[in-house]
């Protein structure tokens, strides 16, 4: 391992916590006790075709909109209004960051899912609940086996399926739009669905239908159809090149964006990631951006191509886009 | 000279009630107070893992080991508690370097393995306790955001002397040894005071 | 410091639960907060394996603790009978392995009564530390036999005492004018260990970030322990040495000069009931045992209640102990005081 100065990168920084994520000191990047084994890894990497910079942020701390409790996800809606669910709300935010809409769900709502006609999906352990475009509850419906509810990592929406991720089963459930379940995706034999050593299971749907899901076991973006057969897999652990996910169990989430590109998070090294249609590495978001003892990213993609990313340890939901 | 004997006497008799009396009255008013045995334990939300464990318990194997809480633990290939997951990888891709300085942390298959790719195998993670020194390297590794935070250090009591002052309490730079009560006399709702404020 | 959550109230008092799941109980109250991204379920391996508990060893049991405070009064009552009834040497050497043997080697030393001066000090001072019924007997027990017996603790039952009185060789007599200040010594210690154990003084030490004010310094200097418990630092393997090698010249260095609770003892025993005397009516003068006396306790063919540690020394060398034991029939020999005199048989 050698020492080099680390050099202060030249994206803008927030307004903000300034104190945690500092480059000099390295605590705020990485765990105690374990160092990347190279620089490489906090610094951003250089030859990269694309750049992304933050352009806005939502819920700052200190602002009106602030989330004082948890945040545990996001997602883009319709006319790319950005929703995020945390302190058990959903709050619709629009262009400028004000709050449009807000209302309370179920406690310990673990993830939210926007659907095309604005229909707002939260899960929590067990159950989905459903809510239209102004908030109203629309009923919802039970998730899991007799005996042993789903523990709902994320959900999707993708035209009349609903897909929601059950951690404790480790396997996805295809359900109908009137919540009965028609299938399941990644369901191999038990030590071969997915591996979830951090509990957690993420995935998120492209136009064509194609689901997409992390294996942080096996440190693997893996892809299926609805029917539940294997497309492809991509990723493998390493600590080495940028390409590769870092420590135990990576990623952490994922979102897919319009044109194809798949967009991971990790943690360990808090960061960004986003992978062409051809699976090359195109941007990485450092770790400068992201508190370092984040365990999760929540990422969502709106129609222009920029992440949203929401840090839960902040609380603050960031924007960014191409540069 | 029996007046002083008997004057001798009387006092003699006298302070000895007394010192019964002093000895019956503090002893009742101990026993009201009185509880359960107390041990020593770790408090795991304090612990920073900084090795004092190690090297301050009067035991030469000082009394203090890793344990994993097994409903907590991911089962990882990759544990960061295990391997140094920063250090070289051998020929299939799996770090080299070990955490503990002592190999007491021993790793087995569970279910079917997978010969091919070690990525598809589960592991149950358990410490050998003759050989963990209390370090704390393996918990500092397993802790959040790098692992599910299924190791701490606790004070295992087949070993610990439980001596009147723990040593280890007096040198915990975080006051992460409390002093917590053994049910089975007469429980008190209080927490117990250590020897320093 | 974190309160533990209420333990469910005890089912028939004396039921003993274990420790852990209180402990755990607290972790997962309080980390549930911390871990709540986590739900904590383990992965399904489908049924092929089956999760280990955590094993947990339980702390001593109430049984056993109960046991110690059931040895320390038989050993008092053993050692009174033994000294003031049977009056043989050779009875309170046997009753002092056995002492050094349970309280010394196997519990280590740990919890003793002239530690528990500090917890008894400290939950005086403060009513919510936590003594247990044991060491509260441990304290008085002792102190009541010393209200009866004089000081039988420190004869036939107290660990260090015995390590001190079985490498005893060739007593020395110290000049009466050191005599005289180091017999303050003990009342001295007595009074900063309780003020240590129960107020203290903020110390800083070593690494540690908490100014710790209270501490056990009877504990900490304890001569023995580290004998006992066959590791310690290196300061105090030193100083059991230290008292080790003055105490085969100078008879038990520790309980006459520095034990905090044979201050105690000595107060007490000044009254006690039926202590170690010598009669006057069939005294003979000939100073045979104020000789055999290693400690200096008998003056003026009295025998000085506060200082004499029950030790029956005194008892093997008086003719006219020799001849009642010859009289009963028990074989008894002849001891020489003075030069010859020795502490073990």
């Amino acid at each position: 391992m050698s020492l080099r100065p680390f050099k202060t990168s030249t994206v803008p920084r927030f307004a903000g916590p300034a104190n945690s994520v500092s480059g000099s000191s390295g605590a705020g990047l990485t765990p105690v006790g374990l160092r990347p084994a190279s620089l490489e890894l906090t610094q951003p990497p250089r030859g990269l075709p694309l750049r992304y910079t933050p352009s806005a942020t939502l819920a700052a701390r200190g602002s009106v909109s602030e989330f004082r409790r948890s945040l545990s996800g996001v997602a883009v809606g319709p006319g790319n209004t950005v929703y995020a669910l945390g302190d058990d709300e959903v709050r619709a935010f629009d262009a400028n960051g004000g709050v449009v809409r807000s209302w309370k769900v179920r406690e310990n709502a673990a993830c939210l899912a926007v659907g095309r006609d604005g229909r707002v999906y939260a899960g929590s352990s067990g159950r989905i609940d459903i809510y239209d475009a102004a908030g109203k509850a629309l009923g919802g419906f039970a998730a899991g086996q007799q005996g042993r509810p789903a523990d709902v990592s994320a959900v999707k929406v993708f035209r009349e399926s609903i897909l929601v991720a059950d951690a404790a089963a480790r396997v996805i459930r295809r359900f109908d739009s009137g919540g009965t379940e028609r299938g399941l995706i990644g369901d191999r034999n038990k030590t071969g669905s997915f591996m979830l050593p951090n509990k957690s299971l993420d995935l998120d749907v492209d136009a064509a239908g194609v689901v997409y899901a992390t294996d942080t076991g096996r440190h693997q973006v893996t892809s299926w159809t609805q029917d539940g057969a294997m497309v492809s897999a991509f990723g493998k652990f390493g600590m080495g090149r940028p390409e590769d996910f870092v420590g135990c169990c990576n990623p952490v989430n994922l979102a897919v964006a319009p044109d194809g590109s798949v967009v991971t998070a990790e943690k360990m090294v808090a960061r960004v990631k986003v992978y062409g249609p051809d699976r090359a590495l195109l941007a990485v978001i450092g770790p400068e951006h992201f508190d370092g003892a984040c365990t999760h990213i929540h990422l969502a993609v709106d129609s222009n191509g920029r992440i949203i990313a929401a840090d839960p340890v902040r609380r603050t939901i960031t924007i960014f886009g191409r540069s | 000279m029996s007046e002083t004997s008997t004057r001798r006497k009387f006092i003699d008799t006298s302070c000895r009630v007394l010192g019964f009396a002093a000895l019956g009255g503090a002893a009742t008013l101990l026993t009201k107070r009185a509880s359960a045995q107390a041990v020593y334990q770790v408090d795991p939300l304090k612990c920073i893992s900084c090795d004092l464990c190690r090297t301050s318990c009067v035991l030469s194997l000082s009394a203090v080991k890793a344990v994993n809480e097994f409903s907590k633990c991911g089962y990882c290939m990759l544990c960061p508690a295990y391997m140094d997951v920063t250090s070289q990888p051998d020929e299939r891709g799996v770090p080299s370097g070990r955490v503990c300085p002592q190999d007491a942390m021993k790793r087995r298959v569970v279910g079917k393995e997978d010969l091919d790719d070690p990525n598809n195998n589960y592991y149950e993670y358990v410490i050998d306790e003759a050989r963990c020194t209390g370090c704390g390297k393996c918990v500092k590794a397993c802790k959040p955001p790098a692992g599910n935070g299924s190791l701490r250090l606790e004070i295992r009591y087949n070993r610990c002397v439980t001596c009147n002052e723990c040593s280890i309490q007096i040198a915990c730079p975080e006051a992460a040894i409390v002093r917590v009560p053994t049910p089975g006399m007469s429980p008190v709702e209080t927490h117990g005071g250590p020897p320093h404020a | 410091m974190p309160n533990p959550p209420a333990g469910p109230p005890s089912c028939g008092g004396r039921a003993s639960r274990p420790l852990w799941p209180l402990l755990l109980l607290a972790v997962a109250f309080a980390s549930s907060a911390l871990l709540a991204q986590y739900q904590k379920k383990p992965p399904d391996f489908g049924g092929i394996y089956a999760f280990p508990t955590p094993t947990h060893p339980e702390p001593r049991a109430a049984i056993e603790r109960g046991l110690d405070v059931a040895m320390l009064a038989a050993g008092l009552g053993l050692a009174a009978y033994l000294i003031l009834r049977r009056r043989s040497r050779e009875g309170v050497v046997l009753l002092s392995m056995g002492a050094i043997a349970y309280f010394g080697f196997y519990r280590k030393g740990c919890t003793c009564p002239i530690g528990s001066i500090q917890n008894v000090t400290l939950s005086l001072v403060d009513p919510r530390y936590l003594i247990s019924l044991g060491v509260i007997a441990f304290f008085f027990l002792p102190l009541v036999a010393a209200l009866l017996f004089g000081r039988v603790f420190c004869g036939g039952v107290c660990p260090l005492g015995a390590v001190q009185d079985l490498v005893l060789l060739r007593p020395k007599t110290v000049p009466e004018k050191l005599e005289r200040y180091l017999r303050w010594l003990p009342y001295v210690y007595l009074v900063v260990a309780v003020w240590f154990a129960g107020w203290g003084l903020p110390i800083a030490t070593g690494a540690s970030k908490v100014l710790v004010a209270r501490r056990f310094l009877i504990c900490e200097w304890d001569p023995f322990i580290g004998l006992f418990r066959l590791s310690g630092s290196f300061h105090m393997l030193a100083i059991g040495a230290g008292f080790i090698l003055v105490g085969m010249f100078y008879g038990r260095p520790y309980c006459r000069w520095l034990c905090p609770y044979g201050a105690l003892l000595s107060i007490l025993s000044r009254v006690a009931w039926k202590p170690v005397s010598i009669t006057p009516d069939r005294e003979t003068y000939c100073g045979q045992c104020a000789d055999a006396c290693p400690f200096g306790a008998i003056r003026d063919f009295s025998a000085d209640r506060a200082t004499c540690v029950a030790c029956a020394r005194c008892y093997e060398c008086c003719p006219r102990e020799i001849v009642r034991l010859r009289r009963e029939g028990i074989p008894a020999k002849r001891y020489v005081a003075g030069a010859d005199a020795r502490g073990a048989s």
